[in-house]
């Protein structure tokens, strides 16, 4: 039971992953903790260009099916609790009992990173991300009427899908600063962040507009004379002269209390006003889900361009411990395709240590794709990720003696 | 209002303005700040509270590569006592 190569995760980086070994005939487990699999490619759906959409749930569906076919195990609604080395041997602790192989690969994803605001633990204050997976997987409306807090790639794309789902967005606005809504709350700042994913903006006005923009002085005055109400995108009021003050509600979410901001985000006087909504997102943006690699010992790094602490890792997707392997969100967040790509090296390196016919070259080849996949990013989370990747890239080099030299 | 009700750590119910004093307070790290709040000490782990204990600390104390991090420790998931060791009787 030991020659199986376990995967955790199921998201696009564990799917990848998991057909590529299955390829070449290394059998397989995938183990998730969801009742599905496909991770967060469930949640996914948005207008590539005119008329072509990714459809995460049918992404997920394919990839599955392709992986069973491949005769991949899939072991889902399955935590794992725990993780420990024992000779070379990995010990993973689930609740369906311990699993034991000698290359583990994490492909754990990312997690949502909160900021707290008054009265965000009133029942009806959620993550973004929640509200995604209630409309979207479980085909569960979060309320009727809501207001998004974070104006950011993810929570606009989400904010669509709400709508197309027929649940109202009263708004996507800012938080109203404190301490932990750095980068959240300022609206030069969050104006700058939206301006270089502006391509997936529908309206041309906008793309036209943030042309504009990209000059120091034209931001400044499109934020000045950035219109109090906001612009609408879907029909939804993004606003970035607005934040949200204050959650109310006596049991639950009630509506939130809205204040207009001044362009370094603080509040004009008297300008608060109360608005209705019977459920709150928070969109604070994601980190990686690395609890696992650091159970396991691994160094870690923060390296703010790939969204928070990363474990230790090579381009080939190996940990500088023996037999435990990256891939995805996990080394940085970025789009599912390029966690798809990552999976796929990672894979390879793994067939590599087993004689299982991957060449360096198959493994150079696949690192390549994963960064033409990178270059041509439909969505970026962070405009700098090459120079993460790159500090990532400078860390191992400088840290790590190569393991096949010795 | 209101940052002195305003939780961050939901499980030993620690406020905002609570880990905001400590930190200025003690420029302390971030391990040291959550020692001296109980933030992140509960029983979730510090699964929702975590980065937000870790940049309040690091508002005073500058980020440096080689630090060590707010620590994972199992259970990262919540498990039955069961699951640890049942006792049949």
């Amino acid at each position: 039971m030991n020659n199986k190569v376990i995967i955790i995760g199921a998201g696009p980086a564990g799917l990848s992953a998991a057909i590529t070994l299955a390829e070449k005939n290394i059998a397989v487990l995938v183990i998730d903790e969801y009742l599905y699999a496909g991770g967060r490619l469930l949640g996914q759906l948005y207008e590539e260009k005119p008329g072509t959409w990714w459809n995460g749930i049918v992404e997920s569906e394919r990839l599955l099916e392709r992986a069973k076919s491949l005769e991949v195990e899939f072991l889902l609604q399955t935590s794992v609790s725990d993780l420990e080395k024992v000779d070379q041997t990995w010990l993973i602790h689930t609740t369906k009992g311990i699993f034991r192989t000698r290359h583990l690969l994490l492909a754990t994803g990312a997690a949502e990173s909160p900021f707290p605001i008054p009265g965000w633990t009133l029942p009806g204050v959620m993550s973004v991300g929640a509200a995604q997976v209630m409309t979207n997987v479980h085909r569960v409306k979060p309320g009727k009427r809501g207001v998004i807090i974070g104006v950011n790639v993810l929570s606009s794309a989400i904010a669509m899908e709400l709508q197309l789902a027929g649940v109202q967005v009263a708004a996507i606005t800012l938080p109203h600063a404190n301490l932990l809504t750095k980068g959240n709350s300022n609206p030069l700042e969050v104006m700058n962040s939206l301006l270089h994913v502006a391509h997936m903006a529908p309206s041309p006005l906008v793309k036209i507009g943030s042309k504009l923009m990209k000059n120091d002085f034209m931001k400044k005055l499109g934020i000045n004379f950035y219109p109090k109400n906001g612009v609408k995108m879907w029909d939804i009021p993004i606003m970035l002269r607005k934040a949200v003050v204050e959650i109310v509600g006596k049991d639950e979410v009630e509506g939130v209390i809205l204040a207009t901001i001044n362009t370094d985000g603080s509040i004009v006087k008297g300008s608060e006003k109360r608005i209705k909504a019977d459920f709150v997102c928070i969109a604070g943006g994601l980190y990686p889900l690395a609890e696992l690699a650091s159970l396991a010992g691994c160094p870690f790094h923060y390296i703010e361009q790939l969204g928070g602490f990363i474990p230790l890792h090579n381009e080939q997707m190996e940990t500088n411990l023996e037999g435990l392997y990256v891939a995805g969100n996990i080394t940085g967040i970025e789009g599912a395709k390029v966690a798809l790509a990552q999976g796929k090296v990672a894979a390879l390196t793994i067939s590599q240590r087993l004689n299982a016919g991957a060449s360096q070259h198959d493994i150079k080849l696949a690192i390549q794709d994963v960064e033409k996949t990178r270059a041509t990013a439909h969505i970026q989370f962070h405009p700098d990720i090459l120079a993460g990747r790159q500090q990532m890239k400078q860390i191992w080099a400088e840290s790590v003696v190569p393991l096949a030299t010795h | 209002m209101q940052n002195k009700s305003m939780i961050v750590c939901r499980c030993e119910e620690v406020s905002y303005d609570e880990l905001v004093e400590s930190a200025s307070k003690y420029k302390c790290s971030a391990r040291e700040l959550k020692l001296r709040t109980r933030a992140g000490m509960g029983y979730c782990g510090g699964r929702t509270c975590r980065t937000m204990v870790d940049n309040i600390a690091h508002l005073h104390h500058p980020r440096t590569s080689d630090e060590i991090t707010l620590k994972h420790q199992a259970p990262i998931r919540p498990v039955r006592f069961a699951n640890l060791g049942e006792v049949k009787s």
